[in-house]
């Protein structure tokens, strides 16, 4: 069952990127799949729609939900990140204030990789921010504040 | 979830944090801390606690001068920047953050130049924390010496005199029981020129003048010491684990061949009314700043205890030792490299007091 | 947790800790002249020839009055 949702995670992934622009062979590459199973995905073979539909429900979990399931299915933080990326369907701002330590735990805790420390300074990049908010929750001096993008602003 | 690690051995303690991108740890070490408890005060996470110090230091209690709480540690560093004596190394990726730009230092430093030094030593005699090693290899006494002495083994008559009074013990005599075929007291007597120092005593207490002395400076009219041979050559050694940059060996030093900076400016008050001569102070102070002064004793309206700023690093230390709240420490100034978090730069500033 | 203890079966009732105790000092200065303190409000005091303890909450664990005792009758720990 794992297995399946994992085929479904990956399809809708596939279908993503390749509406982004990407060839099926950088496809193939980035989730480290056969070519020929990536072309099978997109033809809808070898998949139940079921699976797909399970998948579906997944990306609309809360972000932190939708993340740590991801990652407990994967077991692998780099497909994690690109899974999540690609399907998150929303975008966050993050702002981390002055009173930052730059303990790094915000850092060790992304999953998405997405915070790196600067001049004893957390910064994290908006790109790869999944909105899951387990930085803010390590955060011992609470200088991290994220919120969903609206459109249009 | 990375999690903290805390290893306990003997009494050093290290509480590591070990992710794929980074590796934290801070280690303590209890010989070096001092008990100043600065560490518990820039915390931002309340995960130091200072110990018992006075019981650990004068009775003997066995406990660490301080606990870190790995549960709470979030591996920010700020304890082991702000440490006036490093008891508290903090290392990302086996780097020490003292050399990680950006991580502001603590500006201190004791230096003894070589060049000015004569080494005399008392650097060495006064550190309160037994930091410092002179050596020095003096010049061959020998060369030195301003004359030669010869004795005249015919006048000699053996007495044995000389033997005696010499302080070098240059003079030996071969003592010899007189027999009917020979009927001396000494076979022979030398001078060990390696010893002599031409002091003359001999020649002054022998008694039938058998000492002749050849003075260099009459003989030759310039003294002709060669300079190398005067030479003390050697080296310092400060032991930075142990020195605590008290500035003893600056103020003892003679030739102000000792520089020391020190990272905090501040004000050791002491309420004399208050004090009630315990002794903690004295005890707990790394640089020897405090004293009870011996010859007020008794005096009405005299020092209970008595402190030279001038070797103070305002630690703090005596301020917590105090059970009656005489002394007060303040800090004005704490000099530190440059960083460019404002949480860090704000720590740093809460340190004045 | 050190804390201030005592062993009477030791103590000597000699009075050296209830003197050399810088708060019972502060407390009642009396009893720093050795005229043992005027109010029970200090730590230690000698009753019946021995050592009791009244507050030892005022302990600060400064170590002074283990230094003075002959009989290590009364410690940290």
């Amino acid at each position: 069952m794992p297995k399946h949702i994992v085929s479904g995670l990956k399809y809708l992934t596939a279908v993503e990127l390749i509406r982004d622009g990407f060839s099926q062979k950088d496809v193939a590459n980035i989730l480290e799949m056969d070519r020929s199973t990536v072309s099978h995905y997109l033809n809808g073979r070898n998949l139940s729609w079921n699976s797909i539909e399970v998948a579906e429900i997944i990306t609309n979990f809360c972000s932190r939900d939708f993340l740590t399931l991801t990652y407990a299915l994967l077991n692998d933080s780099e497909k994690t990140r690109i899974i999540i990326k690609t399907c998150s369907k929303k975008k966050y701002q993050a702002k981390v204030e002055d009173s930052c330590i730059g303990c790094g735990l915000c850092a060790d805790t992304c999953l998405m990789n997405a915070i790196i420390l600067d001049d004893l300074k957390a910064e994290i990049d908006a790109e790869w921010c999944c909105g899951c908010l387990m930085c803010g929750d390590v955060c011992p001096t609470n200088s991290i504040k994220i919120s969903e993008e609206k459109n249009g602003s | 979830m990375v999690a903290n690690v805390k290893e306990v051995k003997a009494k050093e303690v290290t509480v590591k944090r070990a992710s794929p991108e980074e590796k934290r740890e801070l280690s303590f070490k209890d010989e070096i801390c001092v008990g100043c408890g600065i560490c518990e005060k820039i915390c931002p996470v309340q995960a130091i606690e200072l110990g018992p110090i006075n019981a650990i230091e004068r009775t003997g209690v066995e406990e660490s001068k301080i606990s870190i709480d790995e549960t709470k540690c979030v591996l920010c560093g700020m304890c082991s920047s702000v440490c006036p004596v490093d008891a508290l190394e903090f290392d990302i990726d086996e780097k020490s953050i003292k050399e990680i730009e950006g991580y502001p230092k603590l500006i201190k430093s004791a230096e003894i130049s070589d060049e000015d030094c004569i080494y005399c030593k008392a650097c060495e005699t006064a550190c309160p924390r037994d930091a410092i090693t002179i050596a020095r290899v003096l010049p061959d006494r020998s060369k030195l010496v301003t004359g030669e002495i010869e004795i005249d083994k015919e006048t000699c008559v053996s007495c044995g005199i000389c033997e005696e009074m010499c302080p070098a013990d240059a003079i030996t005599m071969e003592h010899h029981e007189p027999t009917s075929a020979e009927p001396t007291v000494s076979t022979d007597i030398n001078v060990d020129k390696e010893k002599c120092v031409y002091c003359l005593i001999c020649k002054k207490s022998c008694p039938v003048d058998a000492i002749k002395a050849v003075c260099r400076s009459c003989s030759y009219g310039e003294y002709d010491l060669n300079p190398e041979d005067t030479e003390i050559k050697g080296s310092s050694f400060i032991d930075e684990e142990a020195c605590v940059d008290c500035g003893w060996c600056q103020e003892i030093c003679p030739v102000d061949a000792a520089h020391v900076e020190k990272a905090f400016e501040g004000e050791l008050l002491i309420d004399q009314e208050k004090c009630e001569a315990c002794g903690a102070c004295l005890e707990i102070c790394p640089c020897n700043v405090l004293s009870f002064p011996k010859e007020e004793f008794g005096k009405q309206g005299a020092e209970n205890v008595r402190a030279e700023e001038k070797y103070c690093i305002y630690c703090g230390a005596c301020e917590k030792a105090c059970p009656v709240e005489a002394i007060e420490v303040k800090r004005t100034a704490v000099k530190h490299t440059p960083t460019k978090s404002k949480s860090w730069e704000k720590k740093m500033e809460s340190l004045k007091t | 947790m050190v804390e201030l203890k005592v062993d009477q079966d030791k103590c000597l009732g000699c009075g050296n800790c209830v003197v050399s105790c810088p708060v019972n000092g502060a407390i009642s200065p009396e009893s720093a002249g050795g005229h043992g303190p005027k109010t029970e409000e200090v730590i230690m005091m000698v009753e019946n020839g021995l050592v009791k303890l009244f507050n030892v909450d005022k302990c600060t664990q400064c170590g002074t009055c283990p230094l003075f005792c002959p009989t290590d009758a009364i410690y940290l720990e």
